[in-house]
């Protein structure tokens, strides 16, 4: 501790306290769940403005699009909002520009919501350059912008043809997911698809870990995560034994959320390499690519027991 | 920490109390594994010693715990590993390497319903090698009691285990006894369990229309993405300087989207998203073929809500 700096300006508000707006609301009842009980304040600056704006005109576009496929009914709008939809051009167009009930719509909001991902990417870095931590939550953003990139705008350009990308809409999501495994001759048997899910089982698996480590020792104050990382407490001890006696081996307050950081992150970009092989050009049916790589046996011999 | 508001008297904390001293604990740059084991390898303190004067099986090998049930799950483990590998890595159509991407164990023939299969029969590999593997699993389980209950914590690990060894008893158990078949159960098998996994999918029409199934993987997306933001948050302010770095953290996060779930907070959060997800996927398998045959026109009663039917 003798080697600390003090930060300059506020302690509740940390270094560089410009640009917040509201005061602190405090919800006490939070805290019996072990919850923190401040909403607030909050910071606008250029880029979350951004943001907000262009994520709000996708939202009216896609919206009011839906809306007036029911020709305004509201009823009918709740009534069919999960299977409503804003459909990408056909083929028929390739990567030009189509009327804007053809798939002009679709271009426009798919615009807005690409301009709005990039502006909080610059959020999260700036905001944490600012506050003076390293911007590693904008790097792991990139992980799942890597993957809507290559299912919205990188795949469907490569190939020339918008149709190729997801519809706005939510069974329409559901449905383009589906579809493409199935187009592609299922993607069971995609190695990157694979380690998407083996990544994305594995975030879920090291999250419960973790969670359920810092919880049961919370008494120790395990969860005071900064300050374990600084100098190590009996919760972190306990918690690294636990895992030595159970699994032979073990991480510690640091490198447990390396772990964290990569396998998160490996799930959206391996899962955006298998989509963008996902084509014509390069892999046409996984279910014969693993044929042909061993990995499949459509004629697997009767067993025997 | 200094971070920490009064308590209001009208909300009494049924939260968590960090215990006398905890913090004067910390060591900086903190103690080797050398160092601190000796001071937690007590004697005592597990399940058979509770029930029992003498534990024969409180002991360490190499790192590992052992334990009553540290026994139990390595019997689990050796028979169900013989059993499994015998039949489907060594006594397999092809060569090792490839056995062991292609190798399958089937269930036992719909005929036979929910009898024991006799050695030699159809099944009888796939019954013992789910007997074993069950109990590994819950040995394994109770090892996670075991050594929470000799370390003095919570016993949430062993819980979030449980939690996913009742996918494995739903899948292989509870829901062919159910439809009264153990063929009802999945094929064990690397590239087998995928074949089964895809086909199930389809077999009820299409488990995207599944909303158990919808809701799983949102706990599932949702643990990916709640542990990419953990991760990178703590190591982003790993290397920060001031004199709160818990402090740090919550303004991050308050400025980024207004509210920080806080250092104990977003593990209790994380820890209800990873098992509701997966306790909604036990669901989602549970009622196929059992309630629901078919999840496309399950959303039939969606379209008659009276107070919708006639738009």
């Amino acid at each position: 501790m003798a080697t600390m700096n003090r930060t300059p300006g506020d302690l509740d508000l940390g270094p560089n306290p410009q640009g917040r707006i509201g005061k602190a609301i405090e919800i006490p009842v939070l805290e019996n769940f072990g919850l923190d009980s401040q909403i607030g304040p909050t910071f606008l600056g250029l880029w979350n403005v951004a943001a907000y704006v262009t994520g709000g005109i996708f939202t009216f576009i896609w919206l009011a699009v839906m809306a007036i496929q029911v020709n305004w009914n509201p009823v009918a709008f709740a009534k069919y909002f999960f299977v409503l939809q804003i459909d990408p051009p056909a083929s028929f167009y390739g990567l030009s520009f189509p009327p804007l009930n053809q798939g002009g719509w679709w271009l426009i909001s798919t615009f807005f919501l690409t301009i709005s991902i990039f502006c909080w990417y610059m959020h999260l870095y700036t905001r944490a350059r600012t506050l003076g931590i390293k911007p590693y939550l904008a790097y792991g953003f990139t992980g799942a912008i890597v993957l809507y990139l290559v299912i919205y705008l990188i795949r469907p350009m490569w190939m020339a043809d918008w149709s190729e990308a997801p519809s706005h809409g939510l069974k329409a999501l559901l449905d383009w997911t589906n579809n493409v495994s199935v187009r592609y001759g299922n993607f069971y048997y995609n190695p990157f698809h694979m380690l998407s899910i083996f990544f994305l089982l594995g975030s879920t698996v090291l999250l419960a870990m973790h969670a359920g480590t810092i919880w049961a020792l919370e008494k120790y104050a395990a969860h005071e995560e900064w300050d374990e990382l600084q100098a190590p407490g009996t919760g972190t001890e306990r918690a690294q034994l636990f895992w030595r006696w159970c699994m032979g081996f073990n991480a510690n307050a640091y490198s447990i959320h390396l772990w964290a950081f990569w396998f998160a992150w490996l799930c959206g970009v391996t899962g955006a390499i298998g989509v963008f092989l996902s084509m014509p050009d390069f892999v046409n049916n996984w279910f014969q690519w693993g044929i042909e790589a061993g990995i499949a046996y459509p004629q697997f011999p009767q067993p025997s027991q | 920490m200094s971070g920490t508001k009064a308590k209001d008297p009208r909300f009494p904390d049924f939260g968590f109390t960090v215990e006398e001293g905890a913090r004067s604990t910390r060591v900086p740059g903190g103690r080797t594994i050398e160092e601190m084991e000796p001071e937690y390898k007590i004697k005592g303190k597990t399940t058979f010693s509770a029930l029992f004067k003498n534990d024969p099986f409180d002991f360490w090998v190499g790192p590992f715990y052992v334990g009553f049930w540290g026994f139990v799950s390595v019997l689990g483990i050796i028979f169900g590993s013989y059993f499994y590998l015998n039949a489907t890595v060594v006594n397999g159509p092809f060569s090792l390497p490839q056995n062991f991407f292609a190798g399958r164990l089937d269930p036992p023939p719909a005929e036979v319903g929910l009898a024991l299969v006799s050695p030699g029969q159809p099944g009888f590999v796939w019954q013992m090698t789910v007997l074993f593997a069950t109990l590994a699993f819950f040995g394994w389980m109770m090892r996670q009691v075991d050594i929470s209950m000799k370390l003095n914590m919570g016993y949430h690990i062993a819980i979030a285990y449980g939690v996913v060894f009742s996918s494995w008893v739903t899948l292989q158990i509870i829901r062919p006894i159910a439809l009264g078949m153990w063929h009802e159960g999945f094929v064990l098998g690397v590239m087998p369990h995928l074949d089964w996994v895809s086909n199930f999918g389809y077999r009820y029409n299409n488990f995207f229309y599944n909303p158990f199934h919808a809701i799983g993987i949102t706990g599932l997306f949702g643990s990916t993405w709640l542990l990419a933001c953990h991760g990178s948050l703590i190591l982003s302010a790993a290397q920060y300087r001031g004199p709160e770095g818990g402090d740090i953290e919550n303004i991050f996060f308050r400025d980024t989207i207004v509210y920080s779930v806080g250092e104990s907070g977003i593990h209790r959060l994380g820890f209800l998203f990873a098992c509701g997800g997966v306790l909604s996927a036990n669901l989602c398998i549970l009622f196929s073929g059992w309630p629901v045959q078919d999840w496309v026109s399950f959303w039939n009663f969606w379209n008659v809500l009276p107070w919708w039917s006639g738009v």
